[in-house]
C-alpha cells in the first residue's frame, strides 16, 4: 500500500487542530460521535490554551483513484520554543499541508513553520482554512501565501475544517501531490525518533518513522545518539486508537514500549537502530535541545530562614512536581538552588518563553504546588581572561568582574508581521532594545514584514506583550536563535540596607544600566514596605554604585481608635499585620515581598 | 485592675446555645444567662455601654453602626431598649456596682427630651445612681438644647462628649461632617449654662488637605474652650466607609505618613503645654490640681483598656464578660423585633493566650502602661509567653519599650509605632 507520511504546520489558533481532526473523521478514523474538538492534543492544558504541545502520529486510510493510501500524519507544536521538535517532526516528513486562516493571512509562524518545512526538503501544500467565516478573505489571503512564501496561489485548497468543506479534496491532494517516502538507503534498520511521552505504567513510548529495515518486537535495539539498548516489548500505530502490531516496516510510522524507564534515555532526533546489527551512520538531524531562557522556581510559601518544620514539605512537593513533570517533558533542565532570600528551590532551564509559561503552569495545575517565578534570564558565555568560555545562565554565578574578558549574549532573529501602521511604533520598540534592523518587507495591502535582531534578553520578558498591545493584537512575531554576541555587558547587583541580594541582581547593557536600575529601585520602593528604619536602596556594578533610593522610616502606625466595640477587629487587623510578615522573604533585617523579586523584569517603557 | 491569672478563661464555656427551630435567634440570655444548677452566675460589671443608632447625616469617616431615622422609630427604639434594660437589670444588680455608663452613637442627642427623660429615668432605678461615678453621653454639636441639657443633668448624666471633630468649613466638608463649628461653642455655653463643665472635645487630625498650622489652629481653639478631656484620632480609613472608597479611587490624598506624625507630636506636646495628661494613644485629661489624680479620665474607657468587663446594651452595641466577646445584632428591626434580650453576632470566647494577647493590646494603648508584675504574670501563662518576652526584649532594646516606675510603656518613639510594638505580643 502506497505510504504519504505528512505533518500540518500552522501558526497557534490557525486551525491546525481542528483540521486534523476532521481528517480523521472524513477517512472513517472516528466516528462522527467521537469526534471531539482536537482529539490529538491529549492535555487539558493544550485543549485549554489552544495549543499542540506533543506531537503524535496516527496512521489512516483513505482511497484515491481506487487505490488505498497509507496516510501517517504527524502532529507538530506550533510555537517556535518547539522549534527543534517542529523540526524533527518534520524529517519523519515528506510533505506538510500549511495552514493559514482566511481571516488572518500570513502570521509570523506561518513563515518560520514554512521556511523550517522547505529547509527539511518537504513539498508543501497551502491549505486556507475557516472559509466559512464573515470575515474570510481567502484571495487575498492566497496572494499573501504567494508574495511571502513564493508558493503560487493558484496552488492553495480552501476549506472548512469546521464545516468539513473542501477536505475530501484535500486527502486526494495528499496523495496525489505529495511525494512517496524515499527508498531505503542502507540495509541495516534505522528509525528517526521524533517524539515521545511517558506513561505511568509502560514507562517511555516511543514515535518513531523507520526509514531503512524494519522494527520487531522482541528485537533488541540501540539509540545510537546515548547508546543504550533496550528490547521492545510493543510496537503500534495510533489509528488513533492505539493498535498493536508485530513489525513495522519501511517509511511507516508507529510508536514502541521497550520498558524504558526515563525519557532521559530518549532524544528525540535520535536514530534508532538494531544491537545486533546497528547501522554504520545514524540518520542526519540529531541535536540537543538547547535551554535558552532560565529561572528559578521556589515555593510560594516557604521562608528563608527555616526549610525545615513545615516549611520543608512545600520545597519537597515542588521537587515531587518538577521530577514528574520531568519524566513527560525532558526538554527543561533543572537543579536545586539556594538563594538567601528565597530558600530552597530550583533553577531551571526552557527552550523559550512560552515553555516557560507552559512548565510552570503544568507544575501547578498537575504537581498542585504554588510557585514563586525569579525573572527569567538568558545563557550568557562570558570569556575569561585565560581564554576559557564558561556558560552561565544565573548572574549570580558571573565570575569576578577582573577575570572577565568579554561576555556574549544570544542573539535572535525576530521576524513580525504587522500592520502597515504600527511599523514605526515597533520599530521604536526594537530600537530600544537594541534591535539592529535587517529588512521591511510587503506582504499586502496593510500588512509588512519587519526582521530585526535582537539580543535574547531584551524580547524574554514583555517585548511579546508590547508587541500585542502596539498593534491591538493583530501584529505576530517569530524568533530563532542566529547566535551569541559580544556586547557591554556587565551585572548589577542590588544591595537591600547594604546587603546584596542575588535573586535581584541582573545582567544587563551598560548603556542603560542606570536608567534600568532606577527603574528597579522605584519599583522595590513601592513594593517593600517602610520598616522601623531607614533602608538604602542601591544598585551596583563591581563596587560603583549607579542608581539609589531610600525607603523612609515608618514614623506612624498606630491604631488610633480602640474601644469597646472595636477589640476584636483591632486584633485580628494586627494579626493580619503579624501574619503578613510570613509571607515575606526577609533579607538581613528587612522583610521583602515575593512580588518585589519580579520588579526587575519590569521595563517600564 | 483585676490581676488576669485570677480570671482565666477556663470557667466560661459557651454551652451550645439553646437554638429551637431555624428562626430562634441566639442571644446572650442563651450563652451566659442560662440558669444553672448552684443558681446563677455573678461577674464584676463595672460598665454599661448603650447605643442609640440614629444620626441625620452618615458622616463619610464613620464606620459606627447608625440610620438616619424618622421620628417614629426613635419612639419604638426607646421602649425596646428600656425592655432590654428591664431584661438585663438582674444580671447588673447581681454583679457589683455599675461605675460607668456611656451613651454612644449615632448621635444619642437626637432622642427627644422626653424619650431621654423616660429613659433616664428606667436607667436610674436598674443602676442606682448611688454606685455611679461617670454617666458620659455623644453629643453633635447641632442637637444640644437649653432643655436637653436640663434633662440630661438632672437624669444624672455628668459628663458629655461633644464630636466636634474640626473647626475648619473645609476640612468638616472633606469628612462630609455637617455642623457648624459655632454650634460646638454654642453647645459647651448651654451645658455650662445647665452647669456642666465636665465635657470631652473630639478632634480628628490628618484630614486630607489638612496642613500642620490648620491642626494646630484646630487644637488651640478646642483649649479655647477649657474642655476636661480631650480625644485626637489620626484620621482612619476604615472599610466600606465612603472616605475609604474615595481614597482607594484616588480621589482623595491621605495625608502623608511623616506629616501624619509630625501632627501627633505637635498634639503631645501642645497639649502638655496646656496642663492636659496623655493617658492613652488619643486621650488626654485635663490635669487636677493635685498632679497625682486621674479624676478627669474617662472612667468609662479606662474600663475597655484594662479589659474589665462591661454591658452591651442597644443594636451594635459590643460587651464583654470574661473574656466572651459579643455584639447585639446591628440592625435596627431586627432589634426592634427581638426581646427581651437581641440576637446577638460575633460571639467570641477567647482561649487564655488568647487572652493575655488583648490584655497586651489593650493595657500597653495606656501611658502608664502595665505594672511589671502583671506584665510577668501574663509572659508565665498563655503558650506563647516566650515568644512574647523575646519580643517584648528586643522593642526595649530598640527603644520602642521603657520600663519605668515598675511598669512596661511605649516610649515616646514607641507611642507612633505602637502597632508595630504590639502586633508580636498578639
Amino acid at each position: 500500500m502506497p505510504i504519504r507520511n505528512f505533518s500540518i504546520i500552522a501558526h497557534i489558533d490557525h486551525g491546525k487542530s481542528t483540521l486534523a481532526d476532521r481528517l480523521l473523521q472524513a477517512t472513517h478514523a472516528v466516528s462522527d460521535r467521537e469526534a471531539r474538538e482536537q482529539m490529538l492534543d491529549s492535555m487539558d492544558l493544550e485543549r485549554e490554551r489552544g495549543i499542540t504541545i506533543k506531537a503524535s502520529a496516527v496512521t489512516v486510510q483513505h482511497t484515491y483513484k481506487g487505490q488505498e493510501y497509507e496516510l501517517n500524519f504527524i502532529d507538530t507544536p506550533g510555537h517556535v520554543d518547539f522549534a527543534y521538535e517542529v523540526s524533527r517532526a518534520l524529517t519523519a516528513c515528506e510533505g506538510a499541508i500549511l495552514v493559514v486562516d482566511a481571516t488572518q493571512g500570513v502570521e509570523a509562524q506561518t513563515v518560520a513553520n514554512a521556511y523550517l518545512a522547505v529547509e527539511n526538503n518537504l513539498e508543501l501544500i497551502p491549505v486556507i482554512n475557516k472559509i466559512d467565516l464573515p470575515a474570510a478573505q481567502p484571495e487575498r489571503v492566497a496572494m499573501e501565501i504567494e508574495q511571502v512564501l513564493g508558493l503560487p496561489a493558484e496552488d492553495c485548497m480552501y476549506v472548512s475544517a469546521k464545516t468539513g468543506k473542501g477536505i475530501t479534496e484535500l486527502l486526494d491532494a495528499i496523495c496525489e501531490k505529495l511525494p512517496p517516502p524515499r527508498p531505503p538507503e542502507v540495509e541495516e534498520t534505522r528509525a528517526l525518533i521524533f517524539d515521545s511521552n511517558y506513561d505511568d505504567y509502560r514507562g517511555v513510548i516511543v514515535y518513531f518513522r523507520v526509514f531503512d529495515g524494519e522494527l520487531n518486537v522482541g528485537d533488541k535495539i540501540r539509540m545510537m545518539g546515548t547508546g543504550r539498548t533496550f528490547q521492545i516489548t510493543e510496537l503500534g500505530r495510533h489509528r488513533p486508537q492505539p493498535e498493536k502490531v508485530k513489525t513495522l516496516g519501511h517509511a511507516q510510522v508507529g510508536y514502541m514500549v521497550a520498558a524504558i524507564k526515563t525519557l532521559e534515555d530518549v532524544r528525540v532526533g535520535d536514530t534508532i537502530t538494531l544491537d545486533a546489527r546497528p547501522a554504520s551512520q545514524p540518520l542526519p538531524g540529531y541535536k540537543e535541545p538547547q535551554q535558552m531562557v532560565f529561572c528559578d522556581f521556589y515555593p510560594a510559601t516557604a521562608s528563608a530562614e527555616s526549610p525545615s518544620a513545615g516549611k520543608k514539605g512545600e520545597f519537597e512537593a515542588l521537587r515531587d512536581a518538577i521530577n514528574r513533570l520531568h519524566l513527560n517533558d525532558a526538554s527543561f533542565t533543572f537543579e536545586t538552588e539556594h538563594s538567601e532570600a528565597l530558600g530552597f528551590g530550583f533553577r531551571c532551564g526552557f527552550l523559550g518563553l512560552l515553555h516557560m509559561d507552559i512548565v510552570q503552569e503544568r507544575l501547578e495545575r498537575e504537581g498542585g504546588v504554588e510557585i514563586v517565578q525569579t525573572a527569567p534570564t538568558v545563557s550568557y558565555q562570558v570569556e575569561l581572561t585565560g581564554g576559557e568560555i564558561v556558560e552561565i545562565h544565573n548572574p549570580a554565578d558571573l565570575p569576578d568582574p577582573s577575570t572577565i574578558r568579554s561576555i556574549r549574549e544570544p542573539i535572535v532573529k525576530v521576524e513580525i508581521i504587522c500592520p502597515t501602521e504600527n511599523i514605526g511604533d515597533l520599530m521604536r520598540l526594537c530600537e530600544g532594545r537594541r534591535g539592529t534592523f535587517k529588512a521591511q518587507k510587503f506582504i499586502s495591502e496593510g500588512r509588512q514584514i519587519l526582521d530585526y535582531e535582537l539580543p535574547l534578553a531584551e524580547i524574554i520578558y514583555d517585548f511579546y506583550d508590547k508587541l500585542k498591545s502596539i498593534t491591538r493584537g493583530y501584529g505576530t512575531m517569530d524568533y530563532d536563535i542566529v547566535g551569541y554576541r559580544q556586547d557591554r555587558l556587565a551585572k548589577v547587583s542590588i544591595l537591600v540596607n547594604n546587603v546584596p541580594v542575588e535573586a535581584l541582581s541582573l545582567i544587563c547593557h551598560r548603556d542603560n544600566a542606570e536608567q534600568r536600575s532606577r527603574l528597579i529601585l522605584q519599583k522595590l520602593k513601592k513594593q517593600i514596605d517602610r520598616h522601623q528604619f531607614e533602608i538604602p536602596l542601591q544598585a551596583a556594578i563591581g563596587g560603583k554604585i549607579i542608581a539609589r533610593e531610600s525607603i523612609k522610616a515608618v514614623r506612624k502606625n498606630v491604631t488610633a481608635k480602640c474601644y469597646g466595640g472595636d477589640i476584636t477587629r483591632k486584633r485580628k487587623l494586627l494579626e493580619k499585620q503579624k501574619e503578613g510578615k510570613k509571607r515575606m522573604k526577609t533579607i538581613g533585617s528587612v522583610t521583602i515581598p515575593q512580588e518585589a523579586f519580579m520588579a526587575v523584569l519590569d521595563q517600564g517603557e | 485592675m483585676p490581676p488576669l491569672h485570677t480570671s482565666t478563661t477556663a470557667q466560661i464555656t459557651i454551652e451550645a446555645p439553646a437554638i429551637q427551630g431555624k428562626n430562634r435567634a441566639v442571644t446572650i440570655e442563651g450563652i451566659l444567662l442560662a440558669d444553672r444548677p448552684g443558681g446563677p452566675r455573678q461577674w464584676d460589671i463595672p460598665g454599661v455601654y448603650i447605643h442609640v443608632p440614629f444620626c441625620f447625616h452618615k458622616c463619610h469617616y464613620c464606620d459606627f453602626y447608625s440610620i438616619v431615622d424618622s421620628h417614629d422609630r426613635q419612639q419604638a427604639f426607646t421602649q425596646r431598649l428600656i425592655q432590654e434594660l428591664n431584661a438585663a437589670s438582674p444580671v447588673l444588680c447581681r454583679s457589683g456596682p455599675v461605675e460607668t455608663i456611656f451613651v454612644g452613637g449615632g448621635t444619642p442627642t437626637l432622642l427627644a427630651a422626653q424619650q431621654w427623660e423616660h429613659l433616664l429615668g428606667v436607667i436610674n432605678r436598674v443602676m442606682p445612681h448611688l454606685d455611679r461615678r461617670e454617666f458620659t453621653v455623644e453629643a453633635n454639636p447641632e442637637t444640644v438644647t437649653a432643655e436637653l441639657a436640663d434633662v440630661l443633668l438632672s437624669g444624672g448624666v455628668n459628663r458629655v462628649s461633644i464630636g466636634c471633630q474640626s473647626f475648619n468649613h473645609h476640612h468638616l466638608k472633606t469628612l462630609e461632617r455637617w455642623h457648624d463649628p459655632e454650634n460646638v461653642f454654642r453647645s459647651v455655653e448651654i451645658l455650662r449654662q445647665a452647669g456642666l463643665a465636665n465635657f470631652n472635645l473630639d478632634l480628628i487630625f490628618a484630614i486630607p488637605g489638612q496642613t500642620l498650622d490648620d491642626w494646630l489652629d484646630d487644637l488651640d481653639r478646642t483649649l479655647a474652650l477649657q474642655p476636661t478631656h480631650i480625644s485626637c484620632y489620626g484620621l482612619m480609613y476604615e472599610p466600606n466607609t465612603p472616605l475609604t472608597v474615595k481614597m482607594k479611587a484616588g480621589r482623595i490624598q491621605p495625608v502623608e505618613q511623616d506629616l501624619e506624625a509630625q501632627m501627633y507630636e505637635a498634639t503631645i506636646d501642645r497639649l502638655a503645654a496646656a496642663g492636659f495628661e496623655h493617658y492613652e494613644i488619643s486621650n488626654w485629661a485635663r490635669q487636677p490640681l493635685n498632679p497625682m489624680a486621674t479624676a478627669n479620665r474617662c472612667r468609662h474607657n479606662m474600663i475597655y483598656w484594662t479589659n474589665r468587663n462591661w454591658w452591651p446594651l442597644g443594636p451594635s452595641a459590643s460587651g464583654h464578660v470574661e473574656g466572651l466577646r459579643w455584639k447585639n445584632v446591628p440592625r435596627l428591626g431586627e432589634y426592634l423585633d427581638g426581646g427581651p434580650f437581641p440576637p446577638i453576632i460575633d460571639v467570641e470566647q477567647l482561649d487564655q493566650d488568647g487572652r493575655i494577647g488583648e490584655q497586651f493590646m489593650l493595657g500597653l494603648r495606656l501611658i502608664e502602661g502595665m505594672k511589671l508584675e502583671e506584665v510577668e504574670a501574663l509572659l508565665s501563662h498563655g503558650r506563647r509567653g516566650q515568644q512574647r518576652r523575646l519580643a517584648i526584649e528586643r522593642s526595649l532594646s530598640e527603644g520602642y519599650l521603657v520600663g519605668l516606675n515598675g511598669s512596661l510603656r511605649l516610649s515616646r518613639r514607641g507611642l507612633l509605632l505602637a502597632d508595630s510594638v504590639i502586633a508580636p505580643l498578639i
